[in-house]
C-alpha cells in the first residue's frame, strides 16, 4: 500500500515535470518574437535587447532551461508580461473562480446525471429509454459556446432573470454550471447507463431479487455498488480536465477564472504566466487523479492497490 | 445476449403477469430476451436512419455549395446588413456586412469538414498502428505506447492545443495535426484491446507454423479483423473533431483562409445577439444536426455490430 503510493506520486511528479518541460521547449521553438510583443511597436533594436537581457531570453536555450528548472524549485515561475506581477500569484488569484465554478458543474452533473442513468438502465431497450438516449446525444452534440450563448440570450438578454457575465453574485454561477452541466450530463448519464446496464444484467441480482430484497435497494446497493469505481473514475477525470479552465465556457460568460486568463496570455506571448497555468492545473490536475486512484479501495473491497487495480 | 438479460427483463415482466392473477405466464424468459433484442435491433435501426438523414442534410449542401445558386460568401452589400432570415432571397438572412448567411455557413462548412476528416484519418492511421503493435507485440512497444497514453491524460489537453495553434499560426495543417494528436489514444487504445484479443486465436498460431513474418501476420490477418469495428469509433470521433475545431475557431484559434469557419461566424454573430438573432442561432442548429447525425449513425452502427458479435466479444473489449 505505502509502496504503491510511493509510485504513484513518484509517477505524478514526473507526469508534472514532462508537461511543464513541453511547455517550455514548445514555448521556445515557436516562431515570433516575445520581446517585440512586450515593447511598443515603435520600439528601437537597443530597447528591444534591452528587454530581451531584463527577461533573460538573451541567454542560451539551455541556460535558460536551467534558470527555469532552478527557479521551479525555488516556486518562482518569473513575471507575467502583461500583468508585472508574479506569474504564479496572478494565476492563483484566478484559481479560486475556475475550482468554483468546476465544482458546482460536477455536482450539477452527477445529481442530474446519475439518477437518469440509472432510469435509463432500468427502462433499458424501451421506446422511452431510446427518447431520453437521443436527448443526451443532442446535449453531448452541442457545442459548449453555442449553447452558452442560447442560455445567455434566454435567461440574461429575452428574460433577464440572471446576470450575463463575470462574478458579481451567486445568480452568476447559474449559467456557466448549467452550459458545462449539459455536456457532462450527456456524457456521465450513457456511462451510468451502461454499467448499471451490465449490473443488473448479473446473476447475483436475480439472486438477490428472488430473496425479496426490495428494487431500491437491489438498485442502490448492489447494482450501483458495482458500478461506483467506473462512475467515480469518469466523474474524477471530467472534473480534472475542468480544472484546467473550462476555458470555451468562461470565454463566452467572461468568468474571472484561469481559463479566459490562458487565452489572454497567449495572445500577447506572455511566456511566464502560460508556464505557471500549465504548472498550477498540472499540478491539480495529477493530484486530483492521484485521489481517485486511492479511493478505489473505499469504493470496491475487491480493489487491492497496486494488485488488483490493473486487472 | 441470451440468460445474460433476464435479470431485468424479468423485472418488467412480473408487472404484465400481475393483471392476470393466479395463472402462471406464459412468457417465458426466453421470449423476454428474444423481444428484448428485436426492440434493440428497431432502436438501432432507427438510429442509423435518422443519422444517415441529419448527416446528408448537412454534408450534401456543404460539399455542392459553390453549384447552388446563392451568393458568395464574400459578397458584401452594406444596404441589405442583417437582414433576417427568408428575406429578400436570403434562406439563412444576411450578417453585420450584408453577407448570405447561408452561403457563409456552407463555405465555412466545407473548411471545418476537410479539417475534420483530415484529422481522423490521421489520428486513425497513428492509432492504429501504434494500438495494433502494441498490442501484438506485447514488450517493450507496449510498454512505450502505454506509457504514452498514460502521459496524455494527464496534460491539460485543450491548453496545450490552443497554446500549440497560437505559437504555430491557426494554419490547416497546424490544426488537423493538434486535433488528431487530441484523439489519436481512443483508437489506439480501443485497437489495442480488440488486437490483444485477437492475437490468442488459432489463426494467429497457425500462420505463425507455417513460418510468416510476424509483421506479415499483423498486417494481412490480424488487422483487417479489427480495422472494421476500430473504424466505429473513428466515425464517433469526426463528431468530436468538428465540435473541437469549432471551439478553437470560436476562440479564434481556428482556420483564417479562406472563410471563415462555423466556430468563427458565431463568434462573429455574437455581438449581435440582442437584435439579430439568427447570426448565432442558425449556423449552432447547422453544427448541431451535423454532430447529432454522426453520433445517432455511429451509435447505431456500433449496436449493430455489437450485437451481431454477441456479447462475448463486447465483454472482453470493455475489460480489456
Amino acid at each position: 500500500m505505502v509502496r504503491y503510493v510511493a509510485q504513484r506520486v513518484g509517477q505524478s511528479i514526473l507526469a508534472i515535470f514532462l508537461t511543464v518541460s513541453t511547455v517550455f521547449v514548445l514555448v521556445r521553438l515557436a516562431p515570433g518574437d516575445p520581446a517585440a510583443a512586450y515593447a511598443s511597436p515603435l520600439a528601437t533594436t537597443a530597447e528591444l535587447d534591452r528587454i530581451r537581457a531584463q527577461f533573460g531570453l538573451d541567454k542560451p536555450l539551455i541556460q535558460q532551461y536551467g534558470i527555469f528548472v532552478q527557479d521551479l524549485f525555488h516556486g518562482n515561475l518569473g513575471t507575467s508580461f502583461s500583468f508585472q506581477a508574479s506569474a504564479l500569484d496572478v494565476v492563483l488569484s484566478r484559481m479560486p473562480y475556475t475550482i468554483m465554478l468546476a465544482v458546482s458543474a460536477i455536482l450539477f452533473a452527477a445529481v442530474v446525471a446519475i439518477p437518469a442513468g440509472v432510469w435509463m438502465a432500468r427502462h433499458a431497450d424501451t421506446a422511452r429509454e431510446l427518447g431520453a438516449n437521443v436527448a443526451m446525444i443532442a446535449g453531448q452534440s452541442m457545442p459548449e459556446f453555442w449553447s452558452g450563448i442560447m442560455l445567455l440570450t434566454v435567461f440574461a438578454v429575452l428574460v433577464p432573470v440572471l446576470p450575463a457575465s463575470g462574478f458579481t453574485s451567486w445568480a452568476g454561477l447559474v449559467l456557466p454550471t448549467v452550459t458545462v452541466g449539459i455536456l457532462q450530463i450527456a456524457l456521465i448519464s450513457r456511462l451510468v447507463r451502461r454499467e448499471m446496464g451490465a449490473g443488473f444484467a448479473a446473476p447475483y441480482l436475480t439472486i438477490a431479487r428472488s430473496r425479496g430484497i426490495p428494487e431500491r435497494g437491489l438498485t442502490w446497493r448492489y447494482a450501483m455498488g458495482n458500478s461506483a469505481v467506473p462512475v467515480v473514475t469518469a466523474l474524477g477525470t471530467r472534473f480534472a480536465a475542468m480544472l484546467n479552465g473550462v476555458v470555451v465556457v468562461e470565454v463566452v460568460f467572461a468568468w474571472p477564472g484561469v481559463g479566459s486568463l490562458v487565452v489572454r496570455a497567449l495572445e500577447t506571448r506572455d511566456y511566464p504566466l502560460i508556464q505557471a497555468t500549465v504548472l498550477v492545473t498540472a499540478v491539480l490536475t495529477v493530484l486530483v487523479q492521484l485521489l481517485i486512484d486511492l479511493t478505489y479501495p473505499l469504493l470496491d473491497p475487491r480493489v487491492r492497490l497496486g494488485k488488483a487495480v490493473a486487472s | 445476449m441470451t440468460a445474460t438479460t433476464v435479470g431485468p427483463a424479468d423485472g418488467s415482466g412480473s408487472r404484465d403477469t400481475a393483471a392476470s392473477p393466479g395463472r402462471p405466464s406464459a412468457v417465458t424468459a426466453k421470449d423476454l430476451a428474444r423481444s428484448a433484442a428485436v426492440r434493440r435491433r428497431k432502436s438501432a435501426r432507427l438510429k442509423i436512419w435518422v443519422g444517415s438523414v441529419g448527416v446528408a442534410l448537412v454534408v450534401l449542401p456543404v460539399a455542392l455549395a459553390n453549384l447552388l445558386p446563392i451568393p458568395g460568401p464574400d459578397e458584401q452589400s452594406l444596404s441589405l446588413r442583417r437582414l433576417p432570415p427568408l428575406t429578400g432571397g436570403h434562406l439563412f438572412g444576411t450578417d453585420q456586412l450584408g453577407r448570405d448567411l447561408l452561403s457563409r455557413v456552407l463555405h465555412g462548412g466545407q473548411v471545418s469538414l476537410t479539417v475534420g476528416v483530415l484529422a481522423i484519418i490521421v489520428s486513425g492511421v497513428i492509432g492504429l498502428i501504434a494500438g495494433a503493435a502494441a498490442g501484438f507485440f506485447g514488450g517493450w512497444v507496449d510498454t512505450v505506447v502505454s506509457r504514452l497514453l498514460e502521459a496524455q491524460l494527464s496534460l491539460p489537453l485543450l491548453l496545450m492545443l490552443l497554446l500549440v495553434v497560437a505559437l504555430f499560426g491557426p494554419s490547416i495543417p497546424v490544426i488537423t495535426f493538434v486535433i488528431a494528436f487530441a484523439q489519436w489514444p481512443e483508437v489506439a487504445r480501443l485497437t489495442r484491446s480488440l488486437v490483444l484479443v485477437e492475437r490468442e486465436k488459432p489463426y494467429v498460431a497457425a500462420a505463425r507454423v507455417l513460418g510468416l513474418h510476424r509483421v506479415t501476420t499483423l498486417l494481412r490477418h490480424v488487422l483487417p479483423n479489427v480495422v472494421k469495428q476500430a473504424s466505429l469509433v473513428i466515425l464517433l470521433l469526426l463528431a468530436q473533431a468538428v465540435l473541437l475545431e469549432s471551439a478553437l475557431s470560436y476562440l479564434g484559434a481556428g482556420p483564417q483562409r479562406p472563410f471563415a469557419t462555423w466556430g468563427r461566424i458565431i463568434a462573429d454573430g455574437q455581438d449581435y445577439i440582442t437584435t439579430s438573432w439568427w447570426l448565432v442561432t442558425l449556423p449552432g442548429l447547422v453544427i448541431v444536426l451535423l454532430v447529432v447525425g454522426v453520433n445517432l449513425l455511429g451509435d447505431g452502427l456500433r449496436d449493430r455490430a455489437r450485437r451481431r458479435k454477441g456479447p462475448q466479444t463486447e465483454g472482453k473489449v470493455s475489460r480489456a
